[in-house]
């Protein structure tokens, strides 16, 4: 018997490495001797210029090889003049290999510039910077202003917006259905917005062999199932107490708006790191609007629990404080790949909040999505979303 | 294996986001460029003025290069002159350091050889196509029609064609493929230089060649590399020695693409030209003319003080581009100013 299993096992490993082997085989023979029979088409150079920083008497390119074959590196231009640059660690890249790109230039503050990139066989690769500012440098002054944003942004809204919570509880089941619904329309309105944003992302500084799109539909999916399988362990671990339940679903959906809202900062400290945003009141009133309904949606389930002021002020932490880090890393160390990365988990995990809280309302609500609360409910969130959306 | 998976995953996507940091050797090296900046790189260098030295062509030599054919007598007396051109298509030339380009060629090299005959001369001219095209060569100048190099198209893979005419008029003009798309013949290389002397010789002089040119590498109709004869940059880095008070004859001919005008500015003096180079009284004196394509003259100058002088497109785009060089003047012991100094440098 033993000997038989172990047969069978060995059966069974054998029929799950053999069609690999045969994928090996075919690379191998791809690459090796027939691969001048296959050679047709022309392969072109291609390369990105990921990011560009003015800094003293200096405009610094991260350069990358986003084509099919490796590139050599030949000269730089600044507004299409030729000039002399210096390129670090070296000037020839293989796929996906980057560089820096060292020119020095006296650039002047908010001027356009496009920096242009050569390769050896004379094709020419540019960026347009829209108007140049001092690259930012972390100093505590500028942690303290990403820090200040990030608190107008994330956490004063997302607080703001729990002091709905006395009223959400006085109200009656089927008015608790609809603001839980509105919850819902916020939510989704924000997953699609976080998904359009790294879209734009991607389309803009994404070279096109990341595929951009599939990478923000893989994300988005991993995250949301990722949050729907922890989410469901919290929950069923809170169903042992029926006050328990309204936190974990609060928790929950706080976690999915802290993702959305590290992402969101993100965004801010990068456009204000690349000199593409003027940080103006009038932004921050539009966030600050925008923002304040998040809150609600944590309020919302928790009023059927105990009111505990801790755990609302802990939860609104949760969702609102990392749009302060999102800020200080997109800032300091913006990277359109970790910018499209984390939009996308915030999406994925705001999706997932939604249906977790559609899951609710279908144990409250007899008629569920057939209820006038609860479609009312959706549609007013996302007008509400896409009002507010209008003044950012 | 899960955690496996995910370290993979975080690793790789590390790879991506994160510029790769060099572990080598971390020294600075200080390089002095050509616009002056001064750089210093862990890297490598990005400027026209290192590597040159592999450049393939060589524009000191073409400057001062003039082919006067094999020479013979004619019955009738006059000299004729016989040249064999040889045209190519599949070269490639590192036009500027580091940066190589398909060019076409007459007897392998952009610009093509500079012909020189005297007026009245007999110029035949073995035309050989060795390219993959079909290619001509028609000269500016005057010639019977079949001699035009526009309708008479030779076959590529060794076709043949003698061109005879008798040179003139007298002056500087340009010779090029004449096959369509023109645009296309011209821009990859394939046009030189056609001088014209006058039967009782011009003065004495330092006489040089300036092809002014240019090349899209990247073929968006807009050059991305201006030079005079061909290298951008070549003459500041390798500057045209020339003597004070000595006559300097240059022969100018602009056969840039794609862009509607060039210009020739002269620093520290001014210079007599001679439009086309057909008349013995110079048109203005200046220190700035404008080109046309296949515009071209004569101009002439001397300098009285010693130094390094630039000259370059006044259209700074082509400057920056390439298009600039430089006069090394030194003292003439033949005929030196004693003791001038003007200014103070330091």
């Amino acid at each position: 018997m033993e000997l038989g299993s172990k047969t069978s096992k060995g059966k069974l490993v054998a029929s799950g490495v053999i069609p690999f082997a045969f994928v090996i085989l075919l690379i191998v023979y791809l690459f090796g001797s027939s691969g001048d029979l296959l050679d047709v088409g022309v392969s072109l150079p291609e390369v990105t210029i990921e990011k560009i920083a003015f800094v003293d008497g200096e405009i610094q390119a991260t350069v990358r090889n986003t084509g099919h074959i490796p590139v050599e590196v030949v000269m730089a231009d600044v507004n299409d003049r030729i000039q002399p640059a210096a390129i670090e660690p070296d000037r020839f890249l293989n796929r996906f290999e980057t560089a820096l790109v060292r020119i020095p230039f006296e650039w002047n503050e908010s001027e356009p510039y496009t920096v242009g990139i050569t390769t050896e066989d004379g094709t020419r690769f540019e960026k347009e910077i829209k108007a140049a500012t001092q690259a930012l440098k972390p100093s505590g002054e500028l942690v303290g202003y990403f820090a200040i944003i990030g608190t107008y942004v994330g956490i004063i809204p997302v607080m703001i917006g729990l002091l709905w919570l006395p009223f959400i509880k006085r109200i009656s089941k089927a008015k608790y259905n609809f603001f839980l619904a509105i919850t819902v329309g916020l939510l989704l309105f924000l997953g699609i917005d976080a998904i359009e944003e790294a879209t734009e992302v991607s389309a803009k500084f994404l070279a096109g062999s990341f595929n951009g799109i599939l990478l923000i539909a893989t994300v988005v999916i991993l995250s949301f199932l990722g949050l729907y399988y922890s989410g469901n362990k919290l929950v069923k671990r809170a169903d042992a107490s029926p006050y328990a339940k309204p936190v974990a679903l609060g928790l929950m959906i706080a976690i999915g708006i802290g993702l959305h809202n590290f992402g969101e900062g993100l965004a801010i400290g990068a456009a204000v790191g690349l000199g593409e945003v003027a940080f103006s009141t009038f932004l921050l009133v539009g966030f600050a609007l925008h923002n304040t309904s998040e809150g609600f949606a944590i309020a919302a389930p928790m009023a059927k629990g105990k009111p505990m002021i801790g755990k609302l002020v802990g939860m609104g932490l949760i969702a609102g404080a990392p749009a302060i880090f999102g800020a200080w890393i997109g800032g300091f160390a913006y990277s359109p790949f970790t910018s499209i990365v984390f939009l996308s988990i915030g999406s994925g995990a705001i999706f997932q909040v939604a249906v977790a809280i559609l899951g609710w309302i279908r144990k409250e609500d007899d008629k569920f999505l057939a209820s006038a609360s609860v479609v009312a409910g959706i549609a007013a969130g996302m007008l509400i979303m896409y009002i507010t959306s209008i003044l950012v | 294996m899960i955690i496996i998976l995910v370290i993979a995953v975080m690793v790789s996507i590390s790879y991506f986001i994160f510029p790769s940091i060099s572990d080598a050797e971390l020294e600075q090296k200080i390089f002095v460029t050509h616009s002056g900046a001064i750089v210093k790189t862990t890297g490598e260098i990005l400027d026209p003025i290192y590597s040159v030295q592999t450049v393939d062509f060589d524009p000191d030599k073409f400057l001062r290069e003039f082919n006067y054919g094999r020479v013979s007598m004619l019955e009738d007396g006059r000299t004729l002159r016989e040249f064999t051109i040889i045209a190519e298509d599949d070269k490639t030339m590192e036009i500027s350091p580091g940066i190589f380009y398909n060019v076409w060629t007459f007897n392998g090299t952009v610009p093509g050889p500079t012909i020189r005959a005297t007026e009245g001369d007999i110029v035949r001219i073995k035309f050989i196509n060795n390219g993959n095209k079909q290619h001509t060569m028609h000269f500016h100048g005057i010639h019977v029609a079949e001699m035009d190099g526009v309708f008479e198209l030779v076959g590529p893979g060794g076709g043949q064609f003698t061109y005879e005419f008798e040179a003139g008029p007298v002056g500087v003009h340009p010779y090029h493929c004449h096959v369509m798309p023109l645009e296309e013949h011209i821009a990859h290389g394939l046009y030189g230089v056609f001088i014209v002397d006058p039967k009782e010789k011009r003065s004495p002089a330092d006489e040089m060649v300036m092809v002014l040119n240019g090349f899209d590498t990247d073929f968006d109709t807009e050059n991305n590399f201006y030079a005079a004869n061909s290298i951008p940059f070549y003459y500041e880095h390798h500057p045209i020695q020339i003597n004070t008070n000595q006559l300097i004859r240059v022969y100018v001919v602009n056969m840039v693409e794609f862009d509607p005008i060039n210009n020739f500015h002269l620093h520290g003096n001014l210079y007599y030209y001679y439009p086309t180079g057909t008349n013995t009284v110079p048109s203005t004196y200046t220190d700035m003319i404008t080109l046309s394509q296949t515009e071209r003259g004569i101009m002439e100058f001397q300098y009285t003080y010693p130094g390094k002088y630039l000259f370059h497109a006044h259209k700074v785009e082509f400057s920056e581009k390439g298009w600039v060089g430089i006069f090394l003047v030194k003292e003439n012991p033949e005929n030196s100013i004693q003791g001038v100094k003007y200014g103070t440098w330091e």
